[in-house]
């Protein structure tokens, strides 16, 4: 399935091309708004707006590498009742990914909401774009993607957890705008890649196109380059953190704010277990603690915390870098998360955001799995045992 | 909790014992489950593993609804039901009277140790100096006279072999608790009293009477015996007429005086009977004239020990009795043939094998050839050792020798690697069930597990003395030879002595073999309408078919409970009042340790566990108590809880009172309930060391923060609409309809069809002559003048929902009339036909035919026999193969039930079988005897190679290839027929619309293939009869009364209680992810659109956790399992 369409740039400039693609989608009531980001008035940063007035699209500003918030978190909320009209979103491929972790974990839907992607430049930490200054208008925007897509060496300034991301495209999206390889053309590659997808395409009256086989080279380039990073930050931050000796010092400023957890996009929880009854430590409990070792560190449970959302939603990580950036102690969380959410997801055969059908791991159970962890051999005849079904009793012998 | 009155006696606690005696109890009544062993579980508790799942699933027998009435552990290592009174170590000495009314009459086996008593410190067996083969190790290793029965049993009390116990007595000295009584000690404690004045007759009576193992006391004289009696009490004295000095009459008369009870004979010579007989009017009882023998005195004093004895027998009055005595192996060397068996190591029996691959088992679970130890490479099993054998008066098949061999094959190739070569000598593979056929399969393609198609010859050693030769003769008459390095005999199996003593007793007949002989049409009714068959006894079967029988006969037993007045119902005490201990009360904990008194070195807690309890704030009191064990110590619990005002309890003790039964006492006597209330195991019997302090203290700390962070709540129940719903109209469903209706429960019995009846109605006869129209219309009749069923026929289900206790379906009738019908269950009979078959010369030829349409013709008439010459049956024309790849398991007997019929007919009919495995388990392989007696031509083909049917005029000529010959036989036949097999018949929308799912050929897929056969893993719906999996009409009347017992112990209440521990969900945290819903296993979760919420069934959650396990912010949590507890418990671990 799938079309591929070309969206005129103009004067090369890809935000006012993407504008204008935005526009046509409001003008043409194929959708009734359009979540995108763009600076406020006497505002820097670029927040997620919901647009209904054409007009005011003026001001997105998609591309800049300003990432305040994981719009998937937004998203969700605005899909999981009815809106009542069709609508578009705009997101960096991390957001898409999230999001389709949160239909999984049934805290968004699809029904309405159509997903449009784009080829993901990076973005710069929240402190480091107002420190910079980063992009101020969109001319800058476009300066910066040159820079970005250029097949240099990325900024230094740059996220980590951009630098390291290998999904500058997402595995799953309604609508995806090629933004590489634009630099060269005079139009940018748009695909639908599902029918809602398709139908905002031809809302659009986009005219088809072949693929651009510059962008695939520049894409694969951008790939490996962000690969290498990836690559280089699991080992550092492996050896970091493979002991609790290491992972304990690796937290040590941690004061339990919980910042990262309501910053990260597939953290589903209404409240965090940790902000609940169950880690109000009766007195005397926390005194026999302190005996222990005669000392006793608090706020207590920072290690704890971090290796029990590691535990819940691992599974689903993205790696959109959110938790650093809401770190007021500087801890870089991301990295992290990354590193153990590759094994996490790697043992379950799945990846976070690729796909709607994946059922989410924790909730299937096959029972000839991690025989080497539950001490159980497999059964020699792979019996009636159930395949990776859910809620299958058969397993639970 | 409301109990019903009344009582059934399940004899045998097998499987099949715990079965039946479970869903009794689950119904509501008393049961007394006996068996002679001093561990239940019978043959099952030694196998580690059984077919499909290669694993053990004995546990899934135990109870879901109500499931606190029951301990939930591990079903071998014992069990525990508040209803079953289960009496180990004892055997029925007497059953009489009729159905409602039974007077059964319970003794204990001699010899034994009490398990209320025993501590399980193994003293006993460290001093013992016998070592005897163990049973349960069947015999591969040694154990003591006085050991544990089995390295799992729980509570972990010893047992004491009388067979092999010399009554030495050590153990008796090694005891702490006194809970060892040996083999005999009962005659040992009847003491006889012997008067004679002669030294010679006082010298051998005293011989004679110790050999028999009396104690006896000697008296010279009147005088010496009056003193003794006033010393010392006696059972029976045995006195002299003629003495010097006081007279034997005198002594008689004075003894009387002293001791009224005193039991005396009289011994006279021939000259003095008359005044013997005057002694009798003065209170003598006997006489015995001398010179008198051993012979003709033993007797007597037996008979009075009888009496004796006899007070201390159990009395019983039953409203039935189901007999489930089980079955034992063959024993090869009883053969002609023994195979090697006890003369070459490395052959073994199939339970031999078990064990041997047993991680409890001779070589802790290595596959290791007993007594040299060598590894083992080549494994060879030979079925049919001491069944389907005339020579050794075995007609019959085991039923379950070929299964299990291929799973003992994969389970070998699981220990030893898969490069271990396996081979299965067998005449056929015997796959009749639903999942046999692929397992086979999956063993030999998979696997590589070889299967030989012989009967080997013998077994020797082989050359240099290295392995075992197996000689056998192949199909085309070429001898054969190989070497194995283990063989294992599947040998058959013979009714368990019991059987016989229970036959004879109560003059039920038995068959040829020794199993009982059930009724018509029925699999567990006997002639005496209050005893029934129960499990292996009345013939062989799987677990399945056991299961299913044991429920059976659970039902009818119900049914004469039910007849004699046990429906009614007197209130049990309510449990403790939550209203006095308000869930919001902070807790105040009771601390009490046993002082053990069992034994005067019964150690103490170390000082630092107590100081540690002492100064945790939230601890009222620390204190030691008599022992919890004794009715003392638990009466104590109450005063000790008001005097330090606590509100919760913490209990220190030993492992006696992880029993159940000990704990439900202390909850009644402590008025607590039953969460406020956690005991730790302290070791504080009268073991060997001190308790260690790191476990102690992790036991007590653990239990205190249980403690600390329980929330007691009131257990829910869900209302129950006491009526069931049964989908379908045929044999299965009528006699599961008939079953609940019974019982006084309103049925609403739909049937498509415009009458009742199903297949009966073209059915002619059973395979053992009993007619079907007959059944039929009895069961019609009885269905339709019954006022508790109402019958909906030319009815279809259109729509249902709900769940347990709380059915809601729509039945659409003959006019296109909706009706609405509430029930609590639903039984889904929707049964089966005859698969469709193409090939085979079908529509091509007049002379081909189905089975079913065969037995038309028959039953019409409309055949005319005379005017064949031959006819061939044509066996699994169509099934045994993908995509119908399962055994139907009624063809093979109705072939030969067909030859039968058609050579009345037409007697000297040529006949001939084109078959693959031929399935005549049980005792149909008797009338595969007779046939090949009778003449009857049997032609194994090969799947690739089917036979082909070309059409010759009116007649038809088969091809097929002949093993023997080596080459391609022609048969003409005026009559083909083909067995097609049977497809199920259920609606997967119907099946869906309760929550009920179907397997890959669109049977009914059960909660559990083998220990939950006839349930579906949503609760409340059930299946029977051929929507199950194909079977005979006998076998389909089973499971029809099989669900209607399960359905019973549902319908049996207005309300159905949760189990304590179920999963709540805390609402305000939960943000509706749904993998709880997904996660859960029972189908007890679901999002209520209204409300927005997930809610959950406590009824049908089983309290798993596995939503609490994949809830990642503590909104579902398990009672009793919350992360405080849990966090808490691992920390105390972690010390």
């Amino acid at each position: 399935m799938g079309v591929t369409a070309r969206l005129e740039m103009g004067q090369g400039d890809r935000t006012a091309a993407v504008r204008g693609f935005l526009r046509r989608l409001l003008d043409s009531q194929a959708v009734g708004a359009v979540l995108v980001a763009q600076p406020l008035p006497r505002k820097r940063l670029r927040m997620p707006t919901l647009v209904t007035d054409p007009e005011r699209l003026e001001g997105a500003d998609p591309f800049s590498p300003c990432f305040a918030v994981n719009g998937a978190r937004l998203a969700a909320r605005l899909s999981r009742k009815p809106m009542g009209v069709r609508w578009a979103a705009v997101m960096r491929p991390c957001e898409v990914r999230a999001f389709i972790e949160m239909v999984k974990l049934k805290q968004a839907g699809t029904d309405e909401a159509v997903l449009i992607s784009f080829d993901c430049p990076g973005a710069y930490p929240t402190r480091e774009f107002l420190r910079t200054g980063g992009a101020e208008t969109a001319g800058d925007t476009e300066r910066f993607l040159r820079q970005a897509f250029s097949g240099e060496a990325p900024d230094p300034g740059l996220s980590p957890a951009c630098r390291a991301c290998e999904h500058p495209v997402p595995p799953f999206t309604d609508v995806h705008i090629g933004l590489l390889g634009g630099e060269a053309g005079t139009f940018l590659q748009i695909e639908g890649r599902t029918a809602a997808g398709e139908a905002l395409i031809a809302a659009a009256a986009l005219p088809p196109a072949e693929p651009l086989p510059s962008r695939e080279a520049a894409l694969g380039a951008l790939i490996a380059r962000r690969a290498a990073a990836r690559d280089e930050l699991f080992a550092r931050t492996e050896a970091a953190v493979a002991t609790i000796e290491g992972a304990a010092a690796y937290f040590a400023d941690c004061l339990l704010c919980t910042n990262c957890r309501v910053a990260c996009p597939v953290c589903t929880c209404r409240e965090c277990v940790f902000a609940t009854d169950v880690f109000e430590h009766d007195p005397f409990h926390v005194l026999r603690l302190a005996e222990r070792g005669g000392l006793l560190k608090l706020p207590s449970d920072t290690l704890f915390f971090h290796l029990t959302r590691l535990a819940h939603m691992s599974t689903a990580c993205v790696g959109c870098g959110q938790c650093s950036n809401a770190c007021p102690q500087g801890i870089a969380v991301m990295e992290v998360f990354r590193t153990v959410a590759r094994r996490t997801q790697q043992a379950f055969g799945y990846e976070a955001g690729r796909s709607l059908e994946d059922p989410p791991p924790l909730a299937v159970f096959r029972e000839e799995e991690f025989t080497e962890a539950v001490g159980i051999p497999a059964a020699p005849a792979g019996g009636g045992g159930p395949g990776r079904t859910p809620g299958s009793e058969g397993g639970r012998g | 909790m409301k109990r019903r009155v009344g009582r059934a006696v399940v004899v045998g606690a097998g499987i099949a014992g715990i079965r039946a005696a479970l869903d009794l109890a689950e119904v509501g009544y008393g049961v007394t489950l006996v068996d002679r062993a001093p561990h239940p579980t019978g043959l099952l508790g030694r196998l580690d593993s059984q077919f499909p799942t290669d694993r053990c699933g004995l546990c899934r027998m135990l109870p879901r609804i109500e499931r606190d009435a029951a301990s939930a552990h591990c079903l071998r290592r014992g069990f525990f039901h508040e209803r079953i009174d289960l009496r180990l170590n004892t055997e029925v000495a007497a059953i009489e009277g009729e159905a409602g009314r039974l007077r059964v009459t319970l003794r204990r086996v001699s010899g034994g140790v009490d398990p209320e008593r025993c501590v399980g410190c193994g003293r006993c067996a460290a001093v013992c100096p016998v070592e005897t083969p163990d049973a349960f190790n069947a015999g591969l290793t040694l154990r003591k006279a006085i050991d544990r029965p089995s390295p799992h049993a729980f509570p972990d009390a010893y047992a004491l072999d009388p067979e092999a116990c010399t009554r030495c007595g050590a153990c008796l000295e090694a005891c702490p608790t006194g809970a060892i009584r040996l083999p005999g000690a009962e005659r040992r404690s009847f003491r006889i009293l012997v008067v004679d004045d002669e030294l010679s007759v006082r010298d051998s009576l005293k011989e004679w009477l110790e050999a028999e193992g009396f104690s006896a006391a000697m008296a010279a004289s009147g005088p010496e015996a009056l003193a003794a009696l006033e010393a010392e009490s006696f059972h029976l004295m045995l006195l002299d007429i003629k003495m010097p000095g006081m007279e034997g009459v005198e002594v008689l008369e004075r003894a009387k005086r002293m001791r009224p009870a005193l039991d005396v004979v009289m011994m006279t010579a021939y000259a003095t009977v008359e005044t013997a007989v005057e002694a009798m009017k003065i209170g003598a009882l006997d006489y015995l004239i001398k010179p008198f023998d051993v012979a003709s005195l033993i007797p007597k004093v037996a008979e009075r020990f009888e009496r004796f004895a006899a007070a201390e027998d159990l009395p019983l009055t039953a409203a039935a009795v189901v007999l489930c005595g089980g079955s034992e192996g063959y024993d090869p060397l009883s053969g002609k043939n023994p195979f090697g068996y006890g003369a070459l190591a490395g052959v073994l029996t199939q339970l031999e094998f078990e064990r041997l691959l047993s991680g409890t088992g001779p070589t802790g679970g290595r596959l290791l050839r007993p007594r040299d130890r060598q590894p083992v490479g080549r494994i060879a099993w030979i079925q049919c050792v001491g069944s389907r054998d005339l020579q050794e008066g075995a007609d019959f098949c085991a039923s379950i020798c070929c299964m299990a061999s291929i799973k003992e094959a994969l389970r070998a190739k699981a220990v030893a690697g898969a490069e271990l070569e396996a081979t299965i000598f067998s005449m056929d593979v015997r796959t009749p069930g639903k999942s046999f056929q692929r397992y086979r399969e999956r063993a030999e393609e998979l696997h590589g597990v070889r299967f030989v198609r012989a009967r080997p010859h013998s077994v020797t050693r082989g050359p240099e003395g290295k392995g075992l030769r197996i000689r056998w003769v192949e199909a085309g008459g070429g001898c054969r030879e190989e070497s194995f390095d283990l063989v294992v005999l599947a040998v058959g199996r013979r009714p368990a002595p019991v059987v016989a003593e229970a036959a004879e007793r109560l003059g039920l007949a038995l068959n040829p073999w020794g199993f009982l002989v059930p009724e018509p049409f029925s699999l567990c009714r006997t002639a005496h309408p209050g005893i029934l068959i129960g499990g292996t006894c009345g013939g062989m079967a799987d677990i399945a078919e056991t299961v299913i029988q044991a429920s059976a006969a659970a039902a009818e037993a119900s049914l004469r409970l039910h007849a004699a007045g046990g429906g009614a119902a007197e209130e049990e005490k309510p449990p403790a009042a939550l209203s006095e201990h308000p869930a919001g009360e902070p807790p105040r904990i009771l601390a009490v340790f046993c002082r053990c008194e069992r034994s005067a070195d019964a150690p103490a807690l170390p000082d630092p566990v107590l100081h540690a309890l002492r100064r945790d704030p939230e601890v009222a009191a620390v204190e030691p108590v008599a022992p919890l064990c004794t009715a003392e110590g638990r009466l104590g619990l109450a005063a000790l809880l008001s005097r330090a005002g606590a509100n919760r309890l913490l209990l220190g003790a030993c492992r006696l009172l992880r029993h159940p039964s000990p704990l439900r006492e202390i909850e009644e006597a402590s008025g607590l309930p039953a969460g406020w209330i956690e005991t730790a195991d302290l070791a504080l019997w009268a073991g060997e060391t001190r308790p260690d302090a790191h476990d102690a203290r992790f036991a007590l700390q653990s239990g205190l923060v249980r403690l600390k962070n329980a929330e007691a709540r009131e257990t829910e129940a869900i209302p129950i609409t006491r009526a069931a719903l049964v989908v379908g109209g045929g044999v299965a469903g009528m006699t599961a309809a008939l079953a609940v209706a019974d019982h006084g429960v309103a049925v609403d019995l739909v049937e498509a069809a415009d009458r009742l009846g199903g297949n009966l109605a073209w059915l002619t006869r059973t395979l053992e002559g009993h007619p079907v129209p007959s059944l039929r219309e009895d069961l019609e009749a009885r269905v339709k003048r019954h006022p508790r069923i109402r019958l909906h026929t030319r009815s279809r289900v259109v729509q249902a929902e709900g769940e347990v206790g709380s059915f809601v379906t729509l039945l659409e009738g003959p006019q296109g009339d909706v009706r609405r019908i509430e029930h609590g269950v639903v039984i889904l009979a929707t049964g089966g036909r005859e698969a469709p078959v193409h090939g085979f010369g079908r529509g091509e030829s007049p002379a081909v035919m189905t089975q079913a349409e065969l037995e038309r013709s028959l039953s019409a008439g409309t055949l005319e026999a005379a005017a064949l010459e031959a006819v061939v049956m044509i066996q699994c024309a169509g099934s045994r193969r993908e995509p119908r790849n399962y055994c139907s398991r009624v063809c093979c007997p109705t072939a030969l039930r067909q030859i039968a019929a058609l050579r009345e007919r037409r007697p000297g009919l040529r006949a001939a079988v084109l078959y693959r495995d031929l399935m005549t388990p049980g005792f149909a392989e008797t009338a595969f005897t007779r046939a090949r007696q009778e003449g009857v031509l049997f032609i194994p083909y090969r799947p690739e190679r089917p036979p082909e049917v070309r059409p010759a005029g009116r007649a038809a000529v088969v091809t097929v290839e002949e093993p023997i010959l080596g080459r391609p036989l022609e048969i003409e036949a005026q009559l083909v027929v083909l067995a097609a097999g049977v497809v199920p018949t259920l609606p997967r929308e119907l099946a869906e619309a309760y929550g009920a799912r179907l397997d890959r050929d669109g049977f009914f897929e059960e909660a559990d293939p083998k220990w939950r056969p006839v349930d579906g893993l949503k609760e409340g719906v059930f299946a029977c009869g051929l929507a199950l999996s194909p079977r005979t009409i006998p076998e389909a009347v089973a499971t029809a009364q099989a669900a209607a017992v399960r359905a019973l112990a549902i319908l049996g209440r207005e309300r159905l209680p949760s189990g304590r521990i179920v999963a709540r969900i805390r609402r305000s945290l939960c943000s509706l992810c749904e993998q709880c819903i997904e996660a859960c296993p029972y189908g007890a979760r679901r999002l209520d659109p209204e409300r927005r919420q997930v809610v959950v069934n406590p009824v049908m959650c089983q309290g798993c956790g596995a939503c609490a396990a994949v809830c990642p912010n503590d909104a579902a949590t398990l009672e009793g399992f919350s992360a405080r507890q849990m966090f808490g418990v691992i920390e105390a671990a972690l010390g």
